[in-house]
């Protein structure tokens, strides 16, 4: 409450009042997250890095990926023997997860110190001013991959720290596909083809169309253009195109089954690991579930004959949708310092291999790329391939927004209830005027 | 605790409550007056304020002062991507945003048509198995229980289920149709819009169904079983019997039925977001999935909070336009 401020800005506890109508208006489990506001608007005094403290961690990952945090998390405290770091889960669903730091943040929290962020988040996250400009800790920001490193500049500050890359490519099966096609045309022959000789295939190509955010990366993957230049008028040819191959994937090749228009990440999975589809995109943790420590040659359909390269261009050259997860420090955190060696030590080579190894989650630092990483997991070099094409999403506050048009659009045409030029002709002024917006409010 | 309304009241006569009284709490101010200058009936008033200031008190942080707050949100810019005029005034514009979203009145026109058909389908099958669950038979307690349980399931559980269950490929729906040799068998259910509407109609009503048949059920229970008798003697058949009987008798248990039943099917949002996440296209979205929309994805509570007062608004009709039948009704 800043009583000295002589025009109402902003309103004194105004931050907790809308917790208050959130939770009164959407039903939302916030109640929790409501309670624990910092009494003033800036972060408090800053506890410096050698002092005994504890940081809170907000992160996702269950399983294997659970289990190579907490290793981290004990091996940072073996070497900062002050610092206790404490595990917030959150969902693993992303939507949710966003959900939950985003209710966190509104009612003006200053724990968690450091985040687990999805690389479409920080924009948005930073424009609302919830995150710390790690500009101040200098950070080499030359070592991460430069797409991923983009999702944490905003505004000429740095408010997020790629911790793991991902992007979506091509799986094929190398026993059914002698060479990866390199355009469109070759890969439905090529799935026509499989189909035609191997009758156990149930379809040629599995990718995500859900109504989600996988929609959005799937048509990314394909070539989908959303740069800055672009999304000032999405309707351009190329992405005409691009939602054309996506509906006549399944209307026109018949590669595709129309399932596909409700398929997420999961369905593609259990497609790919079953067998019975020599083409699918998905993003790398394939290779740990079909390749990965602890399988032997039979232990799935497709053991040893997972190849992967960037989904062939039809525009020129080929991309893939940058996904992965970027570290954040809370704007509001009284540990900054600390939370900062923590981001620091999750950089490190050692660290990012050992999570590569048990985890399957790709580094963010291309030094961690090594022989000691391709002694373990040699996969990690077929992905490099796929990083090298990394594009992100569009780095924006209203990219939340924006995704929305967009998967609305991709899931009408997949759906056969749109034409590709008619759903971009529709979107696009809606996308211009998003940008606009914020452009003039930001 | 005591800032109910005891405040209000005059210090004066209040100054003279006994020593460990229920508003002992209250200043004594003055000099004691006779005992019989105050009254019974205002002691007992006053003890009755106290009793339900507590009551009041929750009601009004949780209820009223949300609901205030939400109004006033809704007149203001709260947008978090906008800090620089957070909290300024904003008139309507968060309402006139609404409208030009272009999003709202689909929406609405979704919301209504869903809420009419899911109403009257549960309402029918419900009132069926009210009707069989009222008559005797072997296990009847069992089965009473048991068609409770899909209504005992969260709603985004059930969503969730009903989603793997309408999956085109591993689903258990296709499977079964595929089994029979009936058609439909390679529907994408939720990647087309009327299909997936089918679907969402399908999982409201397995949810919602039993709680309908509960109401009637208990306003079955208090029709007196010689009402039945005098008809049967009179030689009314069971249609007639239902009709002239049971129907009218049963009406206050079905208005309140179909009030509980309308709002929350105006007001639904779980089972969508679980099934097809207002997809495919924008098919499915309904006015709570905007609503949801504005506030936890795009942080813009004040445009959210316009909705949320639209919701809260007709609502509020529906409920009127029913309580004006019942009372029309009644008076008849």
């Amino acid at each position: 409450m800043r009583r000295d401020t002589p025009r109402r800005i902003s309103w004194p506890g105004s931050r907790r009042g809308l917790c208050v109508a959130a939770v009164a208006t959407t039903g939302a489990i916030a109640l929790a997250a409501c309670g624990s506001s910092s009494p003033s608007g800036a972060a408090g005094k800053q506890v410096p890095a050698s002092a005994k403290q504890t940081i809170v961690f907000a992160t996702q990952g269950l399983g294997s990926e659970g289990t190579a945090t907490m290793t981290a998390v004990k091996a940072f405290e073996k070497l900062h023997s002050n610092i206790k770091v404490q595990i917030l889960s959150l969902s693993p669903t992303s939507d949710v997860a966003f959900e939950q730091l985003s209710q966190r943040f509104t009612a003006g929290s200053s724990t968690p110190d450091v985040i687990t962020s999805d690389v479409i988040w920080p924009a948005q996250f930073a424009q609302s001013g919830w995150l710390a400009n790690l500009a101040k800790f200098h950070p080499d920001t030359s070592a991460y991959f430069p797409g991923q490193m983009a999702t944490g500049q905003y505004k000429g500050g740095v408010y997020a720290i790629p911790w793991f890359i991902n992007a979506e490519g091509l799986y094929y099966r190398t026993d059914l596909i002698k060479t990866p096609p390199t355009t469109t045309a070759a890969l439905v022959s090529d799935a026509q083809a499989a189909m035609k000789k191997d009758h156990s295939l149930k379809e040629g190509l599995a990718f995500e169309g859900d109504k989600y955010e996988g929609a959005v990366t799937a048509f990314q993957s394909m070539g989908g253009q959303l740069s800055p230049s672009v999304l000032s008028n999405i309707d351009t040819s190329a992405n005409a195109s691009v939602l054309t191959f996506m509906s006549d994937a399944i209307h026109k090749y018949h590669i595709a089954p129309s399932a596909v228009s409700t398929w997420e990440e999961s369905q593609v999975q259990d497609a790919w690991l079953s067998g019975q589809t020599p083409f699918a995109l998905n993003w790398p943790y394939i290779f740990a579930l079909s390749d990965g420590t602890g399988c032997k040659p039979g232990c799935n359909p497709v053991f040893g004959k997972t190849g992967w390269v960037p989904f062939p261009s039809q525009t020129g050259s080929a991309q893939a949708s940058l996904g992965g997860d970027d570290l954040a420090v809370n704007a509001k955190s009284t540990h900054q310092a600390a939370a900062w060696e923590f981001i620091q030590y999750l950089s490190s080579d050692s660290a990012q291999d050992a999570r590569a190894i048990s985890a399957g989650d790709p580094p963010s630092v291309k030094s961690a790329y090594n022989s000691q990483l391709y002694a373990a997991a040699p996969f990690f070099k077929q992905e490099q391939a796929v990083y090298a094409a990394a594009t992100p999403r569009p780095v924006t506050p209203v990219y939340t927004q924006i995704s929305s048009q967009l998967q609305v659009m991709i899931s009408s045409v997949l759906s056969g209830s749109s034409t590709a030029s008619a759903a971009l002709s529709s979107t696009a002024p809606t996308v211009k005027q998003l940008l606009a917006t914020v452009a003039s409010g930001g | 605790m005591t800032a109910g309304p005891e405040p209000a009241l005059p210090a004066g006569p209040a100054g003279l409550a006994p020593p460990g009284g229920p508003d002992a709490a209250a200043p004594v101010t003055g000099r004691p007056r006779r005992q019989g200058s105050y009254s019974l009936a205002a002691r007992d008033r006053r003890f009755g304020y106290g009793l339900v200031a507590p009551a009041v008190i929750v009601l009004a942080a949780i209820t009223a002062f949300p609901l205030v707050y939400n109004l006033w949100n809704s007149f203001h810019n709260a947008d978090y991507l906008f800090p620089t005029t957070f909290g300024n005034v904003a008139g309507f514009r968060n309402y006139s945003q609404m409208f030009t979203g272009g999003q709202f009145l689909p929406s609405l026109y979704r919301t209504l048509g869903f809420t009419a058909v899911s109403v009257a389908v549960e309402f029918v099958i419900g009132l069926a198995l009210a009707l069989a669950l009222s008559r005797k038979f072997v296990g009847r307690g069992i089965v009473r229980a048991a068609i409770l349980i899909p209504w005992a399931v969260p709603t985004v559980v059930s969503g969730l289920l009903w989603k793997s269950m309408f999956d085109p490929q591993n689903g258990f729906v296709n499977y079964i149709l595929t089994e029979l040799h009936l058609p439909l068998a390679h529907t994408t259910w939720l990647g087309q819009t009327w299909t997936a509407w089918g679907a969402i109609l399908i999982a409201d009503a397995w949810r919602n169904t039993p709680f309908m048949a509960l109401l009637l059920l208990a306003g079955l229970q208090v029709i007196p079983r010689d009402v039945y008798e005098a008809a049967k003697i009179d030689g009314a058949g069971t249609i007639r019997t239902f009709r002239r009987i049971t129907l009218p008798m049963l009406k206050p248990a079905i208005m309140v039925a179909l009030i509980f039943r309308t709002l929350s099917s105006f007001l639904i949002f779980d089972i969508v977001y679980a099934m097809t996440n207002g997809g495919p296209g924008d098919s499915t979205q309904v006015l709570a999935y905007q609503n949801w929309f504005a506030m936890n994805s795009e942080e813009n509570y004040g445009l959210g909070a316009a909705i949320s007062v639209a919701l809260m608004v007709m609502s509020l009709i529906i409920a009127a336009i029913y309580v004006t039948a019942f009372r029309a009704e009644q008076n008849v």
